[in-house]
């Protein structure tokens, strides 16, 4: 463990943490039936399994449906700026890379106000996980069109249909060098909590894209119950050819662990460079400013 | 000890002095000297500098380092500024302790890359939306610039806040010869921590002017902060009295410490009838011209602001008080000078204003502001 930045650190007992203990009390307000809950209740029940101490654990987020995401969790929780919260998660990460670090989003706060930080946080590589719970529409704000809200999406702000390509975030991540990929839904509980719990625990940047429909302003329960599959037996995560070309399918939306890779973390990879250091500099200067 | 050094080395000393620890940027002329020094110092201290992806992400990096009890610095100038101007509102919302630097050049948008001027200075009160305070200091000397650097880290400590040093291109990035010896060394303020073995509520308060007392993101509790008006526990809140709570704390926090918040230095010739009120690389002008005025038999005061904002107004209001005349020489079109003319307007006496103005680049020549000196 390196001591970033010489912050005092706390030891913490390992405790039997129920799902029930990481429930922070607050109850959560999105719509009845909102796919969203299913994230949550997975989620739970992933960082039961994995007894993570409370105080490891830090959840960060932007705004949208799931900018609340932080609050119904017992643990550290920083609920930032609209698209920003990768930025927030490194910082956390790389000033105390002992805690976990899970930031949450949506479509819209991930591949649209954030974009800009994703394929940075992901060559990086930074050792976090980051849910997407993706639900191809803005919620929030009463159900515009988002960046992987399929063509021809008629809504009060593009009446006339949008005429905008989706992104397929899944491609994106992958192509951008991302170290664990995986895409999961909703109402899929058994097998989300095995994907959550294997971001969680893969050293490096995670990108799970979860399927988390919007009952309210874009219904696709149907549409995903009758498409998803799992990712074939044959697939290989460490062939990134093999899935690309699962993430390029269109017809049917397959489930599971697409890319795995190992290669050193962020935090990993700045300690590693900062022992080759000598300690001189502006050490002498705080030493000599220092009472 | 005698040393040839720009400003971006000294605010680099400055926050190394005070315990900085952790810095994100992203590069942009005139602020690039203090980020590369910043990247090339930090790692053999144990700390963490990062080049941002750009200045959104960035200060967003800084914010939550800060949140896990980092010293955090960031730099940029006017258009970073613009960028970094929603997450500012995180820091005060979230009150994140975070230094600033804004190294200034002309604008608008990108403007003059390397052209000096100092017109950001109400852009930096009214940062970001809401209109609550800003602490912005402002350096004039190697010497400022090493010691408002400490005072801006232990201000954003104190009162968990953002502040900004407002700083300019030529005070950044032109090389003087200066004694070291006369950088002042101040004590060291640090946040506030809640006691480990006590109950912890997030932002629980006795008065609306405390600060609240800090959790580090990793520490002994449990806690949380978020961009919306927030109760006690950092949770949402539309309640009205818990949103005028917070709203007011937000601004008492430092409007009922006013006097800990005022910086300037006064150099008064008993009989002037002429003050001088200037900041930053102008009041390095202010100071010659002064000084020829007074060789040359005429009487004349000088006010370096160095704390821009909160406006130091006792400070102001005495020195204003018994004067003809004040100048306000500024490389912009005359923003301090509102200020300045808010206060003199209150006086029973009102002296006349002047504004000695310069936007083409070049900098205000001590001459400009002798001639008004009578």
């Amino acid at each position: 463990m390196i001591s970033n930045l010489e912050l005092p650190t706390f030891k913490f007992e390992p405790v039997n943490l129920s799902v029930n203990d990481y429930k922070s009390g607050v109850p959560p307000v999105w719509c009845p039936g909102c796919g969203d809950y299913g994230v949550l209740a997975s989620f739970y029940k992933a960082i039961s399994e994995l007894q993570i101490p409370r105080e490891q654990l830090a959840i960060v987020s932007g705004i949208g449906c799931s900018g609340r995401f932080p609050a119904f969790v017992e643990a550290y929780g920083l609920h930032g700026t609209h698209g920003r919260a990768l930025p927030l998660a490194t910082g956390v990460k790389m000033a105390r890379p002992e805690l976990t670090v899970v930031a949450a989003g949506g479509d819209g706060d991930a591949f649209s106000i954030g974009m800009g930080h994703v394929p940075h946080a992901i060559r990086r590589n930074v050792d976090i996980t980051y849910i997407v719970m993706d639900n191809e529409i803005y919620g929030l704000t009463k159900g515009q069109p988002s960046p992987t809200s399929p063509m021809g999406m008629e809504k009060k702000a593009s009446p006339y249909g949008t005429v905008e390509q989706p992104l397929n975030p899944l491609m994106l991540a992958i192509t951008c060098g991302a170290t664990w990929v995986g895409r999961g839904f909703s109402s899929k509980p058994k097998e989300l909590v095995e994907l959550i719990k294997q971001a969680i625990t893969h050293k490096g940047f995670s990108f799970l894209q979860i399927m988390s429909p919007c009952v309210t302003f874009f219904d696709t329960y149907e549409h995903f119950k009758n498409r998803t599959r799992p990712l074939p037996a044959e697939h290989d995560p460490r062939d990134r050819m093999s899935a690309l070309k699962y993430a390029l399918e269109d017809q049917t939306v397959y489930l599971g662990l697409y890319y795995q890779e190992e290669r050193l973390t962020y935090d990993q990879g700045y300690a590693a460079k900062r022992q080759t250091l000598p300690n001189y500099g502006v050490r002498q200067i705080m030493d000599k400013y220092r009472r | 000890m005698r040393e040839f050094m720009d400003g971006a080395e000294a605010i680099v000393r400055g926050a190394f002095a005070a315990g900085c620890n952790f810095f994100a940027g992203y590069p942009i002329t005139p602020a690039t000297p203090i980020l590369l020094r910043m990247l090339r110092e930090l790692p053999k201290v144990n700390g963490v500098g990062i080049q941002g992806e750009d200045e959104i992400a960035s200060i967003g990096m800084c914010i939550g380092a800060a949140m896990t009890g980092a010293k955090v610095l960031t730099a940029t100038s006017g258009p970073g500024m613009s960028l970094y101007s929603e997450n500012i509102g995180l820091a005060i919302m979230g009150e994140v302790p975070l230094v600033i630097v804004d190294v200034m050049r002309q604008g608008p948008a990108t403007g003059g890359a390397t052209t000096a001027a100092q017109g950001d200075i109400q852009f930096l009160r009214w940062i970001t939306s809401g209109g609550f305070p800003m602490i912005v200091l402002c350096p004039s000397s190697l010497a400022d610039c090493f010691k408002l650097t400490q005072v801006a880290f232990n201000l954003a400590e104190r009162f968990r806040a953002p502040v900004i040093l407002a700083t300019d291109k030529e005070m950044v990035g032109a090389q003087q010869s200066v004694d070291t010896d006369t950088f002042e060394k101040i004590e060291i303020v640090n946040r506030t921590l809640a006691p480990a073995d006590a109950e912890f509520v997030p932002y629980q308060i006795k008065k609306l002017a405390d600060t609240p007392a800090f959790a580090p993101i990793g520490g002994p509790h449990l806690t949380r902060f978020t961009t919306s008006m927030h109760d006690e526990r950092g949770l949402l809140t539309k309640k009205p009295s818990n949103v005028n709570k917070t709203s007011r704390h937000l601004a008492q926090k430092l409007e009922a410490h006013l006097a800990e918040l005022e910086f300037a230095q006064l150099d008064a010739q008993p009989g002037a009838q002429t003050l001088i009120v200037a900041y930053g690389v102008t009041a390095r002008a202010m100071i010659e011209a002064a000084r020829n005025a007074r060789a040359a038999g005429k009487r004349v005061s000088t006010l370096v602001v160095q704390a821009l904002f909160p406006v130091p107004e006792k400070i102001l209001c005495a020195a204003l008080t018994g004067v003809a005349r004040v100048i306000v020489p500024e490389l912009n079109l005359g923003q301090y000078r509102l200020d300045v003319e808010r206060l003199a307007l209150a006086l029973d006496v009102r002296p006349e204003v002047l504004g000695v103005n310069r936007v083409d680049g070049e900098l205000i020549a001590p001459a400009e502001i002798e001639e008004l000196i009578k």
